[in-house]
């Protein structure tokens, strides 16, 4: 919204952005990030979706009004330029504890300890990569900064990763610069959390957990790799709690997975990178939001047929209020994931059935009912205003024939609108019967993957980071 | 006691300070353009504000909300890419841009 009136004020339109009373503080820090710290602002008390309309009206004219006015005749304050420090500038020498206090202080680390980012060990991380340290994957929203190779190096170095992690954490940060990902819904109030998937060789090499516990702390590789994208997006996007990180709840960051390539190779399954182009064997990382996930447990069956009704269950029932992102908000981008254990996925495979048979099977049993899916978009929520029908997005062409295949409210309609957007990774326990259903954010955190670049010697730098 | 020297963990600013555009001495004749997310409630509170306003300057007009699509989710990129220029043809002097919530 914020970015909507930062476009008319440089087309040379002044604006008055509407924000409620506990947004106004994302809104502050939000539009420093785009050059526009005056950019003027009208406050809406409350929250609008819990007020009577009476109680609505008259805020938005005794309060919201007035200012809306002020904000387009009156002279807006200067903008004022605050320097920043020079990247290998030292911001500061003391002990571990000073070093911790500081940056904890100044809201540069979640407030677990960092490892000091010293110009030394960064330096380390740089030796893993062939890319310049002033590189930049673009920038990154809201505070617009550079996403640069230096930035991740120093992160890097703070979330306690290993130096030779680094091709996996400039993959990431390329993931998060694609626009086709949408870093800047980060801060969204359902507070959703990236789960990184690390595909290829490089995870077996640097260690990552794909087994038993592969979504539990206790692994160097998956849980300092998850703790880097949440530091990094404090510390470059700018997403933090009680400004532009608006999470209503939240949770600590998801810790990276790998999938377990061996189980895959004996499979003849591809990995979930190939969905994004990538050929078994190559090394990938994958980034996408997830809203929330739920295990499904001791499936039963020795056969695709005889499992699948409850894995799509699982898929069926993980998602609510998501759905708008597979009709209303951003139709076709509800992109739900599917963990398989190894065991649960050899006995799918076994049967002749590929990873798309799985996908189709599943897309066909993963339905609710039409009207609890309209609830979901315009009865529960105000999500999707307008109160519309499934039919109703049928005739306008925003959704596929199949959501109004009759009138009958109990009929039953898929999770999301193709077989296709159902992603499928092999993880976890190899030999327990368990799934993982995970909901998506939709377009605020889809789905990309991006190459993990080596540098020319990698294999010998490898062997040298194993021998240090 | 170890001593370490850091940096500093944030990347280099993209985003140069711009210039606000100015301000109008009077919304009296002048036209306003309402932008939604399609979110909170504005289809409720954009009428309200037209009519309130309408109220106080008689000669203010109104683009409404419908002329550019939302200015979130899916359509986002094209409809902000496509404002300048949509200003343009419609020629709107101020915007009321909603809903931060």
């Amino acid at each position: 919204m914020l970015r909507a009136s930062a476009a008319a004020e440089l087309a040379g339109v002044p604006t008055s952005s509407l924000v409620c009373e506990g947004f106004l503080g994302q809104a502050a820090t939000t539009a420093v990030g785009l050059g526009m710290p005056n950019l003027a602002v009208a406050p809406v008390p409350g929250h609008v979706d819990t007020q009577a309309a009476d109680v609505l009206e008259r805020n938005v004219v005794e309060v919201t009004l007035p200012a809306v006015i002020e904000n387009l005749v009156s002279p807006r304050p200067e903008a004022v330029e605050v320097a920043d420090p020079e990247r290998t500038e030292v911001v500061f020498t003391g002990s571990f504890e000073e070093v911790n206090r500081l940056y904890y202080e100044n809201g540069w680390s979640d407030g677990l300890p960092i490892v000091p980012p010293t110009i030394e060990a960064v330096e380390e991380f740089l030796s893993y990569t062939d890319l310049d340290a002033d590189h930049s994957f673009g920038p990154l929203l809201p505070d617009n900064r550079a996403a640069t190779v230096w930035s991740v190096a120093v992160n890097g170095v703070m979330a306690g990763c290993r130096p030779e992690y680094l091709p996996v954490l400039l993959a990431i940060v390329e993931g998060l610069a694609d626009p086709a990902y949408g870093v800047e819904h980060s801060g969204n109030t359902p507070g959703a959390d990236t789960l990184i998937t690390v595909n290829g060789p490089i995870a077996t090499q640097l260690g990552f957990n794909c087994e038993q516990g592969v979504l539990r702390d206790g692994f160097q590789a998956n849980t300092s790799v998850g703790r880097f994208l949440r530091l990094y997006l404090r510390n470059v996007a700018g997403f933090l709690p009680w400004q532009t990180d608006k999470a209503t709840y939240g949770n600590t960051w998801r810790v990276a997975m790998a999938e377990n390539e061996a189980a895959l190779a004996k499979m003849g399954w591809e990995p979930q990178s190939a969905d994004f182009g990538f050929a078994p064997g190559d090394n990938a990382v994958t980034i996408s939001r997830y809203t929330g996930g739920g295990v499904v447990t001791s499936v039963f069956g020795s056969t695709p047929e005889e499992m699948v009704d409850y894995l799509a269950d699982g898929l069926a029932k993980i998602g609510g209020w998501e759905y708008v992102f597979t009709i209303g908000v951003a139709g076709g981008t509800y992109r739900p994931l599917l963990l398989l254990s190894p065991v649960l996925a050899e006995t799918i495979a076994k049967a002749g059935w590929s990873r798309a048979d799985l996908k189709r099977a599943l897309w066909e049993k993963a339905r609710i009912p039409a009207w609890q899916f309209e609830h979901y978009l315009g009865h529960w929520t105000n999500l999707v205003p307008g109160r519309r029908s499934l039919e109703d997005f049928v005739n306008m062409r925003r959704a596929p024939k199949v959501y109004a295949e009759s009138a009958d409210p109990e009929r039953l309609v898929p999770v999301c609108t193709e077989a296709e957007h159902i992603s499928i990774a092999v993880t976890g326990d190899p030999l327990r019967t368990n799934a993982y259903v995970f909901a998506h954010n939709g377009m605020l955190g889809f789905p990309v993957a991006k190459k993990v670049r080596l540098p020319d010697d990698w294999e010998a730098k490898l062997a040298a980071a194993r021998n240090r | 006691m170890a001593e370490y020297s850091v940096v500093w963990p944030r990347g280099p600013k993209t985003a140069k300070l711009v210039e606000l555009a100015p301000r109008l001495d009077s919304l009296e004749g002048r036209k306003v353009a309402f932008l939604w997310d399609y979110l909170f409630r504005g289809d409720e509170i954009f009428p309200i504000l037209e009519r309130e306003l309408a109220a106080r300057y008689p000669g203010v007009t109104f683009v409404p909300f419908s002329e550019f699509g939302t200015t979130h989710g899916e359509g986002e990129h094209e409809v902000l890419a496509n404002l300048a220029h949509r200003f343009t043809e419609l020629e709107v002097d101020a915007v009321v841009s909603g809903m931060g919530c």
